[in-house]
């Protein structure tokens, strides 16, 4: 499993900041992100947000927009000001343009707007991480015995050739380069197909069921999982 | 300064009116001058007749010396009349009881024999108004006598007076009250107005189906009450619109919020496995999304009411959009064996992603729609201009005329039995038609004979 990354980075977990003031939200994000295996801080207001971001070292930092006293806006002038190049995923409850680009403008490096699903903001966390760390670009992905060829692009598994269509070969790739991890229907919708917005149809789903008649069907152990409510997750049953 | 119309009437007819009866008040005088003029002047003419007359019967200097008897007897009773006689030499050879200063230039400039005009002047306060003429006398050889005589206007002086203060006041009176009339009348004529202004302020939320009665409206005012009417029309449609939106919200969230709590509920009565819990909240995670779906879709749509939506503009080649769409459906439509064709190319100036979701909504519907081996024709045309017309049609079971305008509204199922069915929020086509009109273009649908078709049309 050369490509599988878990949070565990050089042997160190990564350090998330919460900036959230809505009592709530604030706890479960911090549940849901330190159940995902990373350490996670909480400031409920703009001020202790600021000092915490100015102070402490994160990998990554979540910013609510709407905050009392200090705004999202501001703490994120003040961490770029300070020359912090710390990525940061602000939340917003309006989808309003100016507001993202704003943002975007401020130095943000990507936003999600409330509400959204959990796996989806687990999904952009993980990018955002990923982003800052070189891995090396692999030539073959694998999971158990499944392989996938970048180069040749190929796809074998116990050595048998399985062919598949140009989208689904961009599906097991995307599954496999970030196998354990749970994604949501509509990170694959935008990863894999380039949409970026909510189709009220399951595409996805009978994607997802093709992919896996031909690459789980005959095989064992079924390793593309669905994940009720949240998505779909490639990874080797701990049991194997 | 804001001036009402009922005062501005009244004041514009007031001025009117004042011009016109001081015209005529001012006419009047003028008449009442001349024709005292002309009743001076004829009795001064008489009078000089008499005196020519008189003058002319005088044979000898003793006829001369009773000649102001002669002449004092024929002016008896005749208090205002004066006459003078003088010689070339500026002798005066008679002069009636009442003598009067005579101007020069009415002794240097004796006029014709019958004068045209009376010279008038005052003095002392009183006006008078002369002739004079040169009047031969029937002594042989001696020169024309000069006669001239004179009339004290003070007899009439004081009816002229009385006559234009009266008058005066006439037209002041009808001036005050041409105008109040003309302000109650105004009043009148604009009460119209006010009934209008009464309709319209009576006009709430609830009672928006009120219309004003044309029939009983002036001519004038028809269109006004018109353009009312039609505001009316279009606001209490808006209006209707918007609670059916309210209500249609309430009813669409109510079922997956009731499915939340009776399922939480139900699975918090008893103790359970966890994998029973799991169940729960998966479940409720899924309803929850579509939920969050749709409160993002319906925002979507409340910003494009607002003209919120500004699309950013950039050439977008439909023909690879629409490829793109349909790599990503691909799936569906072969499940479903539906034959897939695309035809034309053509590029539209807009915003591709909003694009893509217009055209995308279109066509998950029509994927939805087609029965198993049925077939979506996507057809791609440059029409007059720099228009665009994008079709798609599909088979399947013909629409029903009357649900086909109401396609595209929010939350609008043709078949109510088709409700929640394929998981739609059924917002899709709304939003089609809203990022359409964002982009100044028209969407419509047909449907005959077991072919449905989705046209959207710009420029």
């Amino acid at each position: 499993m050369q490509n599988a990354l878990t949070e565990e980075h050089a042997g160190e977990a990564m350090k998330i900041l919460i900036v959230e003031d809505e009592p709530k939200t604030g706890d479960y994000l911090r549940q849901g992100l330190a159940e995902a295996g990373f350490v996670v801080d909480l400031a409920r207001d703009g001020f202790d947000g600021m000092h915490l971001a100015l102070t402490e070292a994160y990998d990554l930092i979540l910013l609510d927009v709407m905050l009392p006293g200090v705004d999202g806006w501001q703490v994120l002038q003040a961490i770029r000001r300070a020359g912090k190049d710390i990525p940061v995923l602000f939340l917003t409850a309006r989808d309003d343009v100016e507001d993202r680009v704003k943002g975007l403008e401020l130095g943000a490096d990507d936003y999600l707007v409330k509400p959204f699903a959990f796996a989806e903001l687990l999904a952009r966390v993980r990018t955002l991480l990923r982003r800052g760390s070189k891995a090396k670009e692999a030539e073959t992905l694998t999971a158990a015995d499944l392989e996938l060829d970048l180069l040749r692009r190929r796809v074998t598994r116990g050595g048998k050739r399985i062919d598949l269509t140009a989208k689904e070969f961009g599906l097991l790739e995307l599954l496999l380069r970030r196998q354990g991890e749970v994604l949501p229907r509509s990170l694959i919708a935008s990863q894999v197909w380039d949409m970026n917005f909510d189709s009220d149809t399951n595409v996805i789903d009978v994607a997802v069921r093709r992919l896996r008649a031909k690459v789980d069907d005959d095989f064992e152990p079924k390793l593309i999982r669905t994940v009720r409510g949240m998505g779909y997750v490639l990874e080797v049953p701990e049991a194997a | 300064m804001r001036l009402s119309i009922t005062l501005r009437l009244a004041l514009l007819f007031a001025a009117t009116t004042a011009a016109v009866l001081l015209a005529l008040g001012l006419f009047i005088g003028q008449l009442v001058d001349r024709h005292f003029e002309e009743l001076d002047l004829a009795e001064l003419t008489g009078k000089l007749e008499l005196t020519r007359h008189a003058l002319a019967s005088v044979r000898r200097e003793a006829d001369l010396q009773a000649l102001p008897v002669r002449l004092d007897d024929a002016l008896v009773g005749h208090h205002s009349v004066s006459v003078a006689i003088e010689t070339a030499d500026g002798k005066r050879l008679y002069q009636s009881h009442h003598a009067v200063a005579l101007p020069p230039a009415l002794l240097a400039n004796p006029g014709a024999d019958t004068p045209a005009y009376a010279l008038g002047w005052e003095h002392d306060g009183r006006r008078y108004r002369a002739v004079s003429a040169l009047a031969p006398s029937g002594i042989p050889g001696q020169a024309p006598l000069l006669v001239a005589v004179v009339l004290d206007l003070e007899h009439h002086a004081g009816f002229t007076a009385t006559f234009r203060t009266a008058l005066w006041a006439a037209v002041a009176t009808a001036i005050l009250l041409a105008s109040l009339l003309g302000w109650l009348i105004a009043r009148r004529g604009l009460a119209p107005v006010r009934s209008i202004a009464g309709v319209a302020r009576g006009i709430s939320a609830e009672r928006l189906h009120d219309r004003l009665a044309i029939e009983e409206v002036p001519a004038e005012l028809i269109e006004l009450v018109n353009a009312f009417n039609e505001m009316l029309s279009r606001l209490e449609d808006s209006f209707r619109r918007l609670s059916d939106f309210s209500s249609d919200i309430a009813h669409e969230l109510r079922t997956p919020v009731s499915n939340l709590l009776t399922q939480t509920q139900v699975g918090l009565s008893k103790s359970r496995s966890s994998e029973e819990y799991r169940e729960i909240l998966a479940s409720n995670s899924e309803e929850l999304e579509r939920l969050s779906r749709m409160i993002a879709d319906m925002l979507f749509l409340a910003k494009a009411d607002n003209q919120l939506i500004v699309p950013f503009r950039e050439e977008v080649d439909l023909r690879a959009e629409i490829e793109s769409l349909l790599e990503f459906y691909a799936v569906l439509a072969e499940e479903k064996s539906i034959r897939i064709t695309c035809g034309g190319q053509v590029t539209l100036n807009g915003d591709r992603l909003m694009l893509r979701r217009a055209i995308g909504n279109v066509l998950s519907n029509a994927i939805r729609h087609t029965p198993d081996g049925g077939y979506i024709r996507i057809e791609l045309r440059q029409t007059e201009g720099r228009g665009v017309l994008l079709s798609i049609e599909n088979s399947g079971e013909t629409i029903p005329a009357e649900h086909l305008p109401r396609l595209f509204d929010r939350f609008y199922r043709a078949d109510p039995s088709r409700h929640r069915e394929g998981e739609g929020t059924g917002l899709g086509l709304a939003i089609t038609r809203s990022i359409v009109h964002a982009h100044d273009g028209e969407v419509s649908v047909s449907s005959t004979s077991g072919v449905t078709c989705f046209s959207i049309r710009w420029g």
